[in-house]
């Protein structure tokens, strides 16, 4: 009597316990897929690429001469190697011509896109589009529109701007 | 003497064992003696001997001959409980395992979705190559081209304007060109856009967004000496994919600025 009534209700609760099984092995599979996934991944350092430069960018379009020596290490710590050596380098004299010309530089970042990335160099390209405003003593700000590109290299301390510059404007249709 | 105590011992005990038998045959339910104990009970209590003998005689009953009784089908009743337990047990763990690996399972699988459901991941700018090449090639040429125009012949230039643009971006386009339109044929205006930089923002799935650098040159010919002008260009595009495979300008972002 036990058997005949328990066998049907075994094998139920087998068949639902492989079941249950398999969706777990599926799932499991499809957690670990997507935790493991090079293209997320890729997409992640994408995202911090592209972080890191238009914070960069934007840390080094802004500067108030009340403030220069904080303002100057932000551009040398948004910075590594050959930039980074000239910011250093050009320090002194770029410190006596804010002092000079009493300027408070800001900027904000319009929009940005990395161009590109390689994740395994630790090399990346980028692009911010930049709203500059000066503001000169006795004079009305100046706003100017800004094509940054600019070229990142991972260090140890994240990514950090390894080359900056503005995009070069028109003569290629020219001549 | 110690043999006298010693029989009168055994045959206290083999007289209870008899009694006691007697008292089984005599009432196989225990209950009975039991029951009939407290109603006779009471008053013979303080004598003693016969209740006192009864119930020990109940106790040993009780203990010892159920026990032997059991023992001849004690392997197969021990067999038979076992498989009852297991056959009522099995079922018990199977549902146990069913729940635990259903909630790793729904677990595992919220935790995937939500991995692969994250904006950053869902972003396909630069992780498939193929398909930024493709939104970023087609987006130059769609730029260059409708951001160019020849006075002399309007054709690509309207061309362009039909099939490139979708939604918002046919009125911003039409707002940004009115004014090269309207002063093309009396200038004789050549303007020519060239993207010189590119970079894809964002792609998910049949939208993307594209930043451009471009540069615009606009040539004038009707004065004596043709004169030409460069004017620097960054604005974002907003592209969607149509039915037909290209992407179209859905939308043209200059952040704010005039043209």
């Amino acid at each position: 009597m036990a058997r005949m009534t328990t066998q049907p209700l075994l094998i139920a609760a087998m068949v639902l316990t492989l079941l249950a099984g398999g969706f777990a092995v599926w799932a499991g599979w499809s957690w670990y897929g997507a935790a493991h996934d090079d293209a997320a991944a890729y997409a992640a350092s994408r995202d911090k690429v592209l972080a890191a430069g238009e914070q960069a960018v934007q840390n080094l379009s802004t500067l108030d001469h009340n403030d220069l020596a904080h303002g100057l290490d932000m551009w040398q710590d948004s910075t590594t190697g050959d930039l980074h050596q000239q910011l250093a380098d050009g320090r002194v004299e770029f410190e006596k011509q804010v002092q000079q010309a009493q300027t408070v530089t800001t900027a904000k970042v319009l929009d940005g896109a990395v161009t590109e990335l390689d994740d395994r160099a630790g090399k990346a390209r980028v692009m911010v589009a930049l709203r500059i405003t000066v503001q000169a003593p006795k004079e009305k700000p100046a706003a100017k529109d800004s094509r940054m590109l600019g070229e990142l290299t991972r260090t140890s301390s994240g990514w950090k701007l390894s080359a900056l510059g503005q995009a070069p404007v028109g003569n290629s249709a020219a001549n | 003497m110690s043999t006298t105590r010693h029989l009168v011992n055994r045959q206290r005990r083999l007289a209870s064992a008899g009694a006691a038998r007697v008292a089984t045959e005599a009432a196989p339910p225990e209950r009975k003696p039991r029951a009939l104990n407290p109603a006779d009970g009471r008053p013979s209590s303080p004598t003693g001997e016969a209740p006192k003998g009864a119930t020990e005689k109940t106790a040993e009953e009780t203990a010892g001959p159920p026990a032997r009784r059991r023992l001849p089908g004690s392997r197969g009743a021990v067999r038979s409980g076992l498989r009852r337990v297991l056959s009522v047990r099995t079922p018990v763990v199977l549902c146990i395992l069913v729940v635990l690996l259903g909630g790793f399972a729904a677990f595992a699988a919220t935790r995937a979705d939500s991995l692969r459901s994250d904006p950053a991941a869902r972003n396909a700018a630069l992780t498939d190559p193929a398909r930024t090449s493709e939104v970023k090639g087609q987006t130059e040429k769609a730029v260059a081209a409708l951001f160019s125009y020849n006075y002399a012949d309007s054709g690509p230039a309207d061309k362009a304007a039909s099939t490139l643009l979708t939604g918002k971006a046919v009125q911003q386009h039409r707002g940004m060109l009115a004014a090269v339109r309207a002063q093309a044929k009396d200038q004789k205006l050549v303007l020519t856009t060239t993207v010189t930089e590119s970079g894809v923002e964002m792609i998910d799935g049949s939208r993307a967004r594209v930043l451009v650098y471009a540069d615009q040159s606009s040539t004038r010919t009707a004065g004596k000496k043709p004169e030409t002008t460069y004017a620097a260009a960054m604005f974002a595009v907003d592209v969607a994919r149509g039915s037909n495979g290209t992407w179209q300008i859905s939308g043209i972002d200059t952040f704010g600025q005039g043209s």
